[in-house]
């Protein structure tokens, strides 16, 4: 198992390597001169050669490969086209914490419908708990966001013209702002791992040692929480890696349609600016969090399953 | 049992061995197809997608584009037969162009898939070596981009200037280019290991010491063995290269507005949702019919594939 997961940590840094390439190539075929379009119509020849030494622009591709690179690594992701001289992280810091707050919110809430839906409806097999839950649960999985987030939004509408309780259509701070961004970027994942859960618990509903168990005397109860739900659980755990994925593109989604002040936000408007720099550090930053993300849940689920652990 | 009977003939007939595929597993696979009623309907809701997309101009000749300012908003009459946007332009015109969008682009993503990862799959998974290694790692690294990411990337970077350049067919294309790029790996991984399992089979051995030539083995006995994956696959994928042109278009990524996409008319009806939930329904009820038939038709091509369910 050491060797499993030292291989691993080995080619970690490989992959990251290979992440910052292809996203500083992507940037650097970019058409169009950067420093030309800021400069706008106030073109001037020492000015324009100051800004391109500033951005590194004159160096050969892969001197600047290399201070993109090093600046990565001490935490620095660049240079701001837009903003002369900002530095990326001023412009998407806040970002990255409300856009960690939302995603870690909707992943809990993922997991805590998720699992216990799908847990009763293994349960209550065929029963119409189950169909009715795992309609549900199929409804979201396969409803995308887009349209998920106006349906939400006509429901609570109504609730407005009846005067009933509601809640704000989209901004951020208080707590009320949550609910809906969380619920709709949460729902993709909520719907998969109820339905692998489900799946989970009946494949070990069926195994022998839970008839060993029953033929022993224990009660339901105890069958179902002590031997049945632990061992259930193990496959969920590697159900994580693909609901991240869900959530970075989910947050993009759900930031821009409810005016969120995260990280997928703030890159599409630096777009729309032409602001470059901004989408390339959201991209770095995305895949090595969730690379780093998908090395916890891998370990994890190691360190769950002796079967693994003894294979490996 | 039906499997042996209907492939008796091809041994008491001696046809050549290509006439025995095409002539009788195409038929049994379509006809097991037949028998799945979920897979027959969306069948035809695909293809009658496919012809309203192509021909839908010509009946219906309301224009996409042009705003009427005295018609905003307005519900469905026989005028505008899906109502009009809060621009005034025509609802059902502009989800008959948006659909041509959807299914043009999910044409050549399944296109770029199949010609570029299917066979990369297919080459690395046969030759093994060097070649295996380089698609692999490749594959690998895009995958190592969660989600739509690396397609966010390149369809902003790229874009500007590739729509200056090129208009809106430019555009198009790019949208194409960079939805593929988060899809072909998966094919090529697919293919791949397909690949890998078929061609340590007795019946590849007995060609290669025949004297068949790699690229014999590799068309005639390997890949007719990975065309069920390869079809089943970029059917199912295309739902969801559906669902990723909306998003890209919706973050302004994708089709660039008055071009109408699918998934930018939802968002932009949202907020007019009080007044015209009608404007936010159409356009959710189209995108769910494309994604649901497609996906019950992959459904049921994989039943109909699937050598193990012939039993």
């Amino acid at each position: 198992m050491t060797r499993v997961i030292l291989r691993r940590l080995f080619s970690l840094p490989f992959v990251i390597l290979s992440i910052t390439i292809i996203t500083f190539l992507v940037g650097y075929l970019a058409p169009g001169d950067p420093i030309l379009s800021m400069m706008g119509s106030r073109r001037d020849p020492v000015t324009y050669e100051r800004l391109r030494h500033l951005y590194g622009l004159d160096l050969p591709w892969y001197e600047q490969y290399v201070d993109y690179a090093s600046g990565l690594l001490q935490g620095d992701l660049g240079l701001s086209y837009r903003y002369q001289g900002r530095p990326v992280w001023d412009l998407i810091g806040n970002g990255v914490f409300v856009s960690v707050q939302l995603g870690l919110a909707a992943l809990i809430l993922s997991l805590a419908i998720g699992i216990p839906v799908g847990l009763w409806s293994a349960i209550r097999q065929n029963s119409l708990w189950d169909r009715a839950g795992m309609t549900t649960m199929l409804t979201l999985y396969a409803v995308p966001s887009f349209v998920l987030i106006p349906i939400l939004r006509w429901i609570n509408y109504q609730f407005y013209i009846h005067g009933l309780p509601s809640l704000p259509q989209a901004g951020w701070g208080r707590p009320e702002h949550w609910v809906m961004p969380v619920f709709v970027l949460s729902a993709a994942s909520m719907g998969y791992i109820a339905r692998l859960t489900r799946v989970s618990m009946l494949e070990v509903l069926k195994q022998d040692y839970l008839r060993t168990a029953r033929a022993k005397g224990l009660r339901n109860r105890r069958i179902r929480w002590n031997h049945a739900f632990r061992n259930a659980l193990i496959p969920v755990v590697t159900v994580v890696s693909p609901s991240i994925a869900f959530l970075v593109t989910g947050t993009f989604v759900v930031e821009t349609l409810f005016s969120i002040p995260g990280i997928g936000y703030l890159s599409v408007q630096s777009i729309a600016q032409r602001d470059y720099p901004v989408i390339q550090s959201t991209t770095v930053l995305l895949a090595v969090a969730v690379l780093l993300m998908n090395l916890v849940t891998d370990l994890l689920y190691m360190l769950l399953d002796p079967r693994i652990r003894v294979e490996a | 049992m039906s499997n042996s009977t209907s492939n008796m003939p091809s041994t008491t007939q001696r046809l050549p061995p290509q006439s025995h595929q095409t002539a009788y597993v195409l038929p049994l696979f379509l006809r097991r197809l037949m028998t799945n009623r979920l897979a027959v309907i969306s069948l035809i809701g695909v293809i009658l997608l496919i012809l309203i997309a192509a021909f839908g101009p010509m009946v219906y000749t309301a224009s996409p584009i042009t705003p009427d300012y005295k018609a905003i908003n307005q519900s469905p009459s026989a005028e505008h037969w899906l109502g009009t946007d809060n621009l005034g332009r025509d609802t059902l015109a502009r989800l008959i162009y948006g659909l041509r969008v959807s299914l043009i682009v999910a044409f050549y993503v399944e296109l770029l898939n199949i010609s570029l990862g299917a066979t990369l799959g297919l080459l690395a998974g046969y030759f093994g070596g060097l070649l295996d290694v380089i698609v692999t790692r490749i594959a690998d690294i895009l995958f190592a981009f969660p989600g739509l990411l690396l397609a966010i990337l390149v369809a902003a970077t790229f874009g500007p200037a590739v729509t200056e350049q090129f208009g809106g067919i430019g555009r198009l294309l790019l949208v194409t280019g960079s939805l593929s790029l988060v899809s072909w790996p998966l094919m090529a991984r697919l293919v791949r290991s397909q690949t890998l399992s078929i061609k340590e089979q007795e019946f590849v051995t007995a060609a290669r010491s025949l004297g068949a030539t790699d690229s014999r083995i590799m068309l005639t006995y390997i890949l007719p063995n990975v065309a069920g994956i390869i079809l089943v696959s970029s059917t199912l994928d295309i739902a969801s290269v559906v669902v990723n042109e909306a998003v890209l278009s919706l973050l302004g990524l994708g089709i660039q507005p008055p071009d109408p996409s699918i998934g930018k008319m939802i968002t932009d009806a949202t907020p007019f949702l009080d007044a015209n939930p009608l404007q936010v329904l159409f356009p959710s009820l189209a995108l769910m019919l494309i994604v649901l038939s497609v996906s019950f038709l992959g459904d049921g091509l994989r039943d109909a594939t699937d050598p193990q369910s012939l039993m």
